[in-house]
């Protein structure tokens, strides 16, 4: 579950982020000032997935807040949330070390959006080392049939015929061999896969899926490996009776 | 206000100009008149030192008028966040219920919370007008005569709906039934703004009382005293000018125009009356008292 720090001073502007981002499932903490939310973020480092940060705080302010924060080494994505909508003072923000500037009154849904893209590119450099680091206690490679997948080239090998696979293809392959002969649920391969904590738009595995019949299936329209199941997801089976 | 603003900026620029000449003079007259030595050494002494005092003038004129503009940029920034973080607050809450269902006991809460930043928007938007029509000489008081026990007894509800403070923080202490001969708007204004510095100022300790006396048979006052953080004596005056916030952590932890004081001052000189702060030093409270004449 995604960390939220929020840094405000105005109860009802707090209270109110803090009832709509637990809505949408993140963890929520609220610090009414910048010492206040200085001292929580080098405690709990690296807790905080995204920072919410007001300019207007009692002693120091969200500027300083947000350059101590960079100064400090403290890299977590920040957006910042203000009355202050002067360019001067949304170039101080970025200048400062803001991830994002918006300004205040606010669209709820927009302020939603960003916190969720910044929450996507954290989610993605995570899965960009996660894929290049290495994995020895999966396989390496992995026959079935008269099949075979070798996951340190990308390729695969059907009778002796070689079809190059994308990275995330064959990290698809892979998490689905995995769990091999049980269901699995496209959230699961958004989340296990992409790193992406989304419920948007889970069909985009299917394009996946197609790609990966058409290359381990003798007839893709009738597949035997890669198999639907229904309301869920798919299911990889390696020797089908 | 603006015109105010226009005749004294006149005067400088004449002053500027009026200088010009007199060097010019000096100039002409030292080439033409080269000869009449003893006058001329002191018509020039004169000159200059009135030189001087000329551009000494124009000097504190211009920082003044600087200090003026850092003054004013630190009020548009308040009024914007005054303005702006209650409508942020009020939609914020509207498009939650919005998107998301919310059972009955939030949805009550919410609703309270929106009222609350009405009354908050509301407070800021008239404080702003008062001061705008303060400045107008057109705009005489209505003059009536007000119950001034009755008139704090209500400024003190208010407050404790705006700030959400308990009843028994503040104290009232009437004095002997007494009626003012004012505009009910803008005497309520003072002593809301009056008492609404004292909550906020105060922070967690409070213990606000209000007090009325009669002072002689012209004169009542009203005294507000706060156990806050006190003032300094140089900023006793000070605090009253328009737009005036006292520098520092204080004036960051509580968010304000500066233009409270600046009305009640205003509203008790447009009423005949006065009004100033007394203050042993900070951390050691500080009374504020509105002075008004009694009706007859």
């Amino acid at each position: 579950m995604s960390r939220v720090l929020v840094v405000e001073d105005e109860r009802h502007i707090a209270e109110g982020l803090r009832f709509n981002l637990e809505a949408e499932g993140y963890q929520v903490q609220v610090a009414e000032t910048g010492e206040a939310a200085l001292a929580i973020l080098s405690a709990d480092s690296p807790g905080f997935d995204v920072v919410v940060l007001d300019v207007m705080l009692p002693g120091i302010d969200g500027f300083t807040v947000i350059a101590q924060m960079r100064e400090g080494g403290q890299f977590t994505p920040t957006l910042m949330l203000t009355a202050r909508s002067h360019p001067d003072d949304v170039l101080r923000g970025f200048s400062a070390g803001a991830d994002d500037y918006l300004t205040k009154p606010f669209e709820l849904p927009i302020l939603i959006a960003r916190i969720r893209s910044l929450l996507r590119r954290t989610d993605w450099l995570r899965a960009a080392t996660k894929e290049t680091k290495p994995q020895p206690d999966e396989p390496d490679r992995f026959e079935f049939g008269e099949k075979s997948v070798d996951f340190n080239l990308l390729e695969l090998r059907v009778r002796g015929q070689a079809f190059p696979l994308t990275l995330m293809e064959a990290n698809l392959l892979r998490h689905l061999i995995h769990h091999e002969g049980k269901p699995v649920s496209r959230k699961s391969m958004l989340e296990e896969v992409w790193g992406l904590h989304e419920d948007t738009d889970t069909r985009a595995i299917d394009n996946f899926i197609v790609r990966l019949r058409r290359y381990i299936e003798d007839d893709p329209t009738k597949p035997r490996h890669l198999l639907t199941v229904r309301g869920v997801g798919y299911k990889f089976v390696a020797s089908p009776e | 206000m603006i015109a105010g603003r226009k005749k004294s900026i006149a005067f400088f620029i004449a002053l500027g100009a009026g200088l010009i000449l007199v060097i010019l003079t000096l100039y002409i007259g030292w080439v033409l008149l080269d000869w009449r030595k003893g006058i001329l050494l002191f018509l020039g002494v004169i000159l200059v030192l009135f030189i001087v005092a000329g551009v000494v003038l124009n000097t504190i004129f211009l920082v003044r008028e600087i200090r003026r503009n850092a003054q004013h940029d630190a009020f548009i920034n308040a009024v914007t966040h005054e303005l702006k973080t209650p409508v942020a607050s009020i939609r914020l809450y509207l498009q939650t219920l919005q998107t998301h269902p919310v059972d009955e006991e939030k949805r009550k809460e919410f609703y309270a919370i929106m009222l609350q930043d009405s009354d908050r928007l509301l407070t800021t938007i008239e404080q702003v007008l008062r001061t705008g029509r303060m400045g107008l000489s057109g705009a005489k008081p209505n003059r009536v005569r007000l119950d001034l026990n009755a008139l704090i007894e209500d400024c003190l509800e208010n407050t404790v709906k705006l700030h959400q403070v308990p009843r028994e923080a503040l104290q009232f202490i009437p004095g002997p039934p007494m009626t003012v001969y004012g505009d009910r708007e803008e005497i309520e204004s003072a002593l809301s703004n009056l008492i609404d510095n004292a909550v906020k100022y105060s922070g967690k300790a409070l213990g606000i009382s209000v007090q009325t006396e009669q002072l002689d048979d012209r004169f009542l006052c009203v005294r507000v005293r706060d156990q806050g953080p006190g003032i300094e004596k140089a900023e006793l005056t000070r605090i009253f000018g328009r737009f005036y916030r006292v520098p520092g952590q204080l004036a960051a932890r509580v968010k304000g125009t500066g233009l409270g004081l600046f009305i009640v001052r205003s509203v008790a000189k447009r009423h005949g009356g006065r009004a100033w702060a007394e203050s042993e030093g900070p951390g050691r409270g500080s009374t504020f008292v509105l002075q008004l004449p009694i009706a007859r």
